[in-house]
């Protein structure tokens, strides 16, 4: 078999709202080149599907009467030629938008052109998603047809040549049949010469550049906690699909919080994503309760439970342009704290200037503007979306939407994304960062390797497009600190002891167990015991450093001393791990996409704009198994070893 | 070759299955494939039951331990003494604990699945809908059991693997064996210390030797057990645990002090009920363990003078304190008491006393020494020798820090003239899994294969076909 280049290298990284893709590996890798949703539409034939919502349109072709009488007939025709010409479309899948229009048939027309002839229309439905099947739901593959319908028009969308291996990175959920079944399609329907799964965990571990971390997951119904250690999965105690905890949890909190204010679930998303929303750590104090004081009187100061907003509206409700939503609102009298600015660009500017003109009547400080968004009370969003042209009318059958953008301003609400629902169902969670927290330190509990477990806790990566809410990450930290980090006095002793205790253990006193079979690590490794630990710690965790191998297992932290009898308890101190930066554009990439980045306290922590560390982890695994060691380290499946042992073989490429 | 060429037409068309090892405890069970070196299924035992929308629900898995449901109760369908006592739901628990990771919930209509392409016209109807397909209808599985599993119960788990899952082979190995399998031993003495038992089983050419077979209940929920018993007399106050479930932040404190904690209250109808805090404490008593309980390396009992006259308590008293800090943020040094919890494992005499505890106190027969030599009373002389120079130490709790140094002087105290050697992995993993692991070597052995009970051999002969073969 040639071996395979760079350039022809197909990744796949399905998760259960866009799946990312790419054909070839480029000189310094970068973010994902194409971005799919991961949904289909169901296509005319069941069973089969679409990419894109293909609306069927009729139209009436006004006409004189018929001459002929012969009405009946064309509308049977047409009818035979929409589900001929309906097939292959589906059958392909390709990237073709279906945008086809029926002519008339031409025998038919030309006999009698007076009659009045039904067209049917395919148009591409840009606005909804209605009857869109996600084949992915909380990570599970729910949808087998849908799924493979889906990675069949990826593979066709990017039409590799046919010496392409692929690698698709798996979710933790997928049980050992599902990738089985995976497998199987992908040599089967692809013919593809190699194939290879990587965890995502393990992917996102490849991306940071580190051999052990504990790796959560945020995505958009669920979050996976996995802890890596030395490149190897934990499958014990993993939190694998923690329900409630995802993206769209924190969605759901905003349309409890906001949705009686005249708040659509489209705003809510549109309100998470943006810049204003923002998790304040775990303590502080929403602006408008005790920092704004100054600003008198506030209807938002009740509003910091998150329970009684919608006892009491403001007052400083603004008119709006001709939102539909808006209009809604004023009729039913409910106007408040959350006022909705619309229109177009000049009723936007007038709006403004009544804005102002409200805002100083409130009383509010003038420098307000320049505050970091946790200390403002009210800011505002740019929401977007499609409205109809209104000027056209309909008669060329095909209705045109604008994109629309219009200022939404909200109150503290943007907060309280992470706070706990009202209607929780069966969990009794308090709140997704506690339950994460909690996760996390069952899952660091579990690893059988107890001198890990520091290390795991300091070298948090969290990844996942839920966690590009702003200050995530600097909350979950402030959650687990609040909730697990050890106080220093029960822990001041492993520092103290070392310099008094550790010699008599090593001349094997009647206290000290030879530690039969069960060597601890950090003997090893004799230096650490003069170097300051806290000055190990600090080099150690080196922001971009990539770790050398080897030196995990002599992690220099305070286990090491304690090791002597034992272990010590975990965890003494958390953090999460820098990005390496030697990939400018997924720092780029950061800059622009997460929201977090510009300032404010969430600015400095890691994570952000590696939310897709799991997709650069992929290219560099991808990079090692296909191209620089050929299948020499069984990274991948190849196709002789496929036709040999069969689909359940993949379990011994699956890194 | 051109990439751009097709590939050539040659495709795979066996159907290799690996079998399913399923080994179930009373504290975890482990589930896995055959061939492979540890079990990608781990999951507790225990299940929660709660009421919600005015039906019972359950829950399997570790979610239980990362958020409480309103009203929830936790169970484990194995008694005290490793036997099953509820089937139907360790049945469901066992199904969980492979159809979670494993093979998935069921299969997919094949029809439907997009593996195969099938012309439009031979797509079946709706009213062609299979009977529900069964969770293991295409894998072979192997189950453990405790070496005193009884006829009936055997029976029975045949009966589940056939009937309700629809394996199309079965069998059935005594964990002791399989624990010796693990450490490459067809002849050994098999110490297995448990959650709920503690186990010695001699296994001779891969069969065990019945009479031999010894078990007690000090295993580590009898410490669990005893380390409560400590903490409700420990010295500054009594030290209660309150599980993290229960706490929303802690402040720091000094060592032995109050604990400041900001504690979380649920609604009364809402709230856990006790078998649930019960065992998220287990959590924290299992990190204690790992952190702070240390077994005394002998030589001699904790109680008595070491060799060189000193009594062994001073000693122990002598090493430095460990720390531990409780979710609360109590926190507090433990000296000498963190080898007591374990003596009892040893020498009777040493349990600390407590009135609540569900375990009554240990009698001097239950102690491994003891365990051990009644035991070996009961097999051949000839083989007794070889026995104990091929000790296998493997259960969870037998890595309690120290344990097998100590079982090496107790052993060596006991039977000075034969060779002792104690085999005990390192590896925390073989250590835990040690009869996981001796499963997915036998089912994974091509000789092997005669051995299991097919579904014809089981509809023609009955359940009782597994006291036959499985021996």
């Amino acid at each position: 078999m040639p071996p395979f280049k760079d350039e022809h290298v197909l990744l796949i990284a399905p998760g259960s709202q866009m799946t990312l893709a790419q054909l070839g590996l480029p000189e310094t890798f970068t973010p994902a080149r194409y971005r799919f949703p991961t949904r289909m539409f169901p296509a005319e034939n069941k069973g089969e599907y679409e990419p894109y919502k293909v609306r069927e349109h009729k139209r009436e072709t006004k006409a004189a009467p018929s001459a002929n009488g012969h009405t009946e007939a064309p509308k049977e025709d047409v009818e035979m030629k929409d589900s001929a010409e309906g097939a292959p479309a589906n059958n392909t899948a390709n990237g073709d938008s279906n945008e086809k229009s029926d002519k008339p048939e031409g025998e038919n027309g030309t006999d009698n052109t007076q009659k009045a002839v039904e067209e049917i229309l395919y148009e591409e439905d840009v606005t909804s998603e209605e009857g869109a099947v996600y084949p992915i739901q909380n990570g599970r593959i729910v949808d087998w047809p849908c799924f493979f319908a889906l990675l069949t028009h990826i593979y066709n969308s990017l039409s590799p040549p046919f010496h392409t291996p692929i690698l698709l990175v798996s979710q933790p959920i997928w049980s050992a049949r599902d990738r089985e079944a995976i497998t199987q399609f992908v040599f089967e329907k692809f013919k593809v010469p190699g194939f290879s799964m990587m965890d995502a965990a393990l992917a996102a571990c490849y991306g940071f550049g580190v051999q052990t971390a504990t790796v959560v997951d945020v995505g958009k119904g669920k979050v996976d906690v996995t802890a890596v250690t030395d490149f190897a999965v934990n499958e014990h105690g993993r939190g694998i699909a923690l329900e409630g905890c995802g993206g769209d949890a924190m969605t759901d909190r905003l349309v409890e919080l906001l949705g009686q204010k005249g708040f659509t679930r489209e705003m809510c998303e549109q309100l998470k994503r943006s810049n204003i929303a923002e998790i304040l750590p775990p303590g502080t104090s929403l602006p408008g309760t005790a920092a704004t004081a100054r600003q008198g009187v506030n209807p938002a100061a009740a509003a910091s439970t998150g329970e009684a907003n919608g006892a009491d509206g403001g007052s400083r409700g603004l008119g709006d342009g001709n939102g539909n939503d808006t209009n809604g609102e004023d009729d039913e009298g409910v106007l408040d704290v959350a006022a909705i600015v619309s229109g177009d660009t000049n009723e936007y500017l007038a709006n403004m200037e009544k804005e102002k003109a409200t805002n100083k009547k409130g009383g509010v400080d003038p420098k307000q503007p320049r505050l970091p968004n946790s200390k403002k009370e009210r800011a505002s969003f740019q929401f977007e979306e499609f409205v109809q042209m209104d000027g056209e009318n309909n008669t060329s059958g095909t209705q045109r939407y604008l994109r629309h953008s219009r200022e939404i301003e909200v109150g503290v609400e943007r907060f309280l994304l992470a706070t706990p629902r009202q209607k929780i169902g069966d969990r009794l969670t308090s709140g997704i960062l506690e339950d994460i927290a909690t996760q996390i330190h069952h899952t660091i509990l579990a690893v059988p390797d107890a001198t890990k477990r520091s290390e795991l806790w300091d070298s948090l990566i969290i990844v996942g497009c839920g966690s590009r809410v702003r200050g995530f990450t600097q909350a979950l930290l402030g959650v687990i600190t609040q909730k697990f980090i050890l106080s220093p006095s029960a822990t001041i002793f492993t520092s103290e002891i070392p310099s008094t205790f550790t010699t008599p253990h090593h001349t094997g006193g009647t206290n000290t167990p030879a530690p039969m079979g069960q060597q601890p690590g950090p003997m090893y490794h004799p230096a650490a015991h003069g170097v300051n630990p806290l000055l190990v710690a600090a080099t150690h965790n080196n922001p971009g450093m990539p770790i050398a191998p080897g030196t995990p297992g002599m992690d220099p932290s305070i286990p090491t001393h304690h090791r002597s009898s034992g272990h010590s308890q975990t965890p003494t101190s958390v953090k999460t791990l820098r990005l390496p930066e030697y990939f400018p554009d997924f720092k780029d990439q950061g800059n622009t996409n997460a929201p977090g980045v510009s300032t404010g306290p969430s600015a400095t922590t890691g994570g952000h704009g590696m939310e897709e560390g799991a997709f650069l982890g992929a290219q560099m695994g991808a990079k090692v198994f296909f191209v620089l060691d050929q299948g020499l380290t069984k990274g991948y499946m190849s196709r002789v070893e496929y036709n040999e042992s069969g689909p359940s073989a993949i379990h011994e490429y699956i890194v | 070759m051109n990439p751009s060429n097709p590939p050539q037409a040659a495709e795979y068309g066996g159907d290799e299955v690996s079998a399913i090892v399923l080994d179930p405890g009373y504290s975890t069970t482990r589930a896995g494939f055959a061939g492979e070196d540890a079990p990608k299924s781990l999951i507790p035992t225990y299940y929660g039951k709660y009421n919600a929308d005015g039906q019972e629900k359950y829950i399997y898995g570790d979610d239980i331990f990362v958020t409480p449901r309103p009203g929830l109760s936790t169970y484990n369908p194995i008694g005290k003494d490793g036997i099953v006592e509820d089937w139907d739901m360790a049945e469901k628990v066992w199904e969980y604990s492979f159809t979670s990771r494993l093979t998935g919930a069921k299969p997919g209509n094949p029809f439907q699945n997009g593996l195969n392409d099938i012309p439009a016209e031979e797509l079946p109807t709706e009213m062609e809908v299979e009977t529900e397909e069964k969770p293991l209808a295409d894998s072979p599985l192997l189950m453990t059991e405790p070496g005193w599993n009884p006829a009936k119960a055997r029976e029975k788990t045949i009966e589940i693997a056939m009937e309700k899952w629809g394996t199309p082979a079965f069998y059935l190995a005594r964990n002791g064996v399989l624990a010796a399998f693990a450490s490459g031993k067809a002849s050994a003495l098999v110490v297995d210390i448990g959650a709920s038992n503690i186990s010695i089983t001699p296994v001779h050419d891969g069969m065990i030797l019945k009479r031999g077979v010894q078990h007690s209940p000090l295993g580590g929920d009898y410490i669990s057990s005893q380390i409560r018993a400590l903490f409700k007399k420990n010295s500054p106050q009594p030290i209660t645990i309150t599980p993290h479930y229960l706490i929303s932040s802690k402040t720091a404190v000094e060592a032995g002090q109050e604990p400041q904690a900001r504690y979380k209250t649920f609604a009364a109808d809402k709230a856990p009920d006790a078998s649930y805090r019960a065992l998220l404490e287990e959590r924290t008593i299992g990190e204690f363990k790992e952190c702070v309980v240390q077994v005394w390396p002998g030589p001699n009992k904790l109680s008595n003078n070491g060799p060189n006259g000193i009594p062994n308590e001073e000693a122990a008293r002598a090493s430095p304190g460990r720390p531990f800090e409780f979710p609360d943020g109590y926190n507090q040094i433990f000296g000498v008491d963190r080898f007591r919890v374990v003596e009892s494992l040893f020498d009777a005499k040493a349990a600390i006393p407590d009135p609540d505890s569900p375990f009554p106190a240990p009698t001097p027969a239950q102690t491994l020494p003891e365990l051990i030599k009644a035991s070996l009373s009961g097999v051949d002389v000839d083989i007794r020798p070889h026995l104990l120079s091929n000790v296998v130490v493997t259960g969870a709790s037998s890595l309690l820090y120290g344990f097998t140094d100590r079982l090496n002087q107790e052993l060596m105290a006991q039977f000075p003239g034969p060779r002792v050697r104690i085999s005990a992995p390192g590896n925390t993993a073989e250590r835990r899994f040690g009869s996981w692991i001796g499963g997915s070597i036998l089912a994974s052995l091509g000789t092997f294969h005669q051995m299991w009970i097919s579904k014809k051999e089981y509809e023609e002969h009955g359940a009782n076909i597994v006291e036959k073969r499985c021996k």
